[in-house]
């Protein structure tokens, strides 16, 4: 029953990471770089639309992805060990998962909700607000490489 | 920072020199993480592979 109970949490944490980086990969290698090709009248569709709802689907992902983990890490034993890099394989990618899922919740959506009027700002800072959303959003792309490597690797070592 | 950022393959290749960084740093903790005995096994293990 314990096996089953660690595989079912494995699964909701795989299933959740994928919606969670794969929302983070549609934004910067889709969405965003669309933009600018899309005529104006037709850009409400995406920020009044699509981008909210993906939004609501990618922090939620995110705060899946971290709590199905972080109990997957109780189960096996490993959660102390890894937070304190004494377990450095999978202990890298724990923690850059949650300096990311960080990101998603305490900068990118704040900021997101400015840039697309979800709350009410000053027209000045819609602009400031969407760059600082980018660039964390382009940081957590950055960061989602490693992030990954380790956590296959963990289970499936490269042999390097 | 943010130039890198800015470039979505400029991104991607910060990406892998990090995971590349992130190798190197795995394999030197874990050399410091392990007794005398541990590493000995562990460097036998990686000499049969």
């Amino acid at each position: 029953m314990e096996d089953f109970i660690v595989f079912l949490v494995r699964y909701l944490h795989v299933l959740s990471g994928v919606m969670w980086i794969g929302i983070l990969w549609y934004f910067n290698f889709v969405q965003i770089p669309s933009m600018p090709k899309i005529p104006d009248e037709q850009k409400p569709a995406i920020s009044k639309v699509i981008a909210p709802e993906a939004l609501f689907w990618f922090r939620w992902g995110a705060a899946g992805t971290v709590l199905f983990g972080l109990i997957l890490a109780h189960l096996n034993g490993y959660a102390h060990e890894a937070l304190t890099l004494q377990r450095p394989d999978i202990g890298f990618g724990m923690w850059l998962g949650l300096i990311m899922a960080f990101n998603v919740w305490f900068v990118i959506w704040p900021a997101q909700k400015i840039a697309l009027g979800i709350v009410e700002a000053d027209a000045d800072a819609k602009p400031a607000a969407g760059r600082r959303a980018m660039l964390f959003s382009r940081a957590n792309t950055l960061m989602s490489i490693p992030m990954l490597f380790s956590m296959i690797s963990a289970q499936n070592p490269p042999g390097l | 920072m943010s130039k890198i950022l800015e470039s979505l393959p400029m991104t991607i290749v910060a990406g892998i020199v990090l995971t590349i960084i992130m190798v190197f740093a795995t394999n030197k903790l874990e050399d410091m993480n392990q007794s005398g005995v541990e590493k000995a096994v562990s460097d036998i293990q990686k000499k049969m592979n």
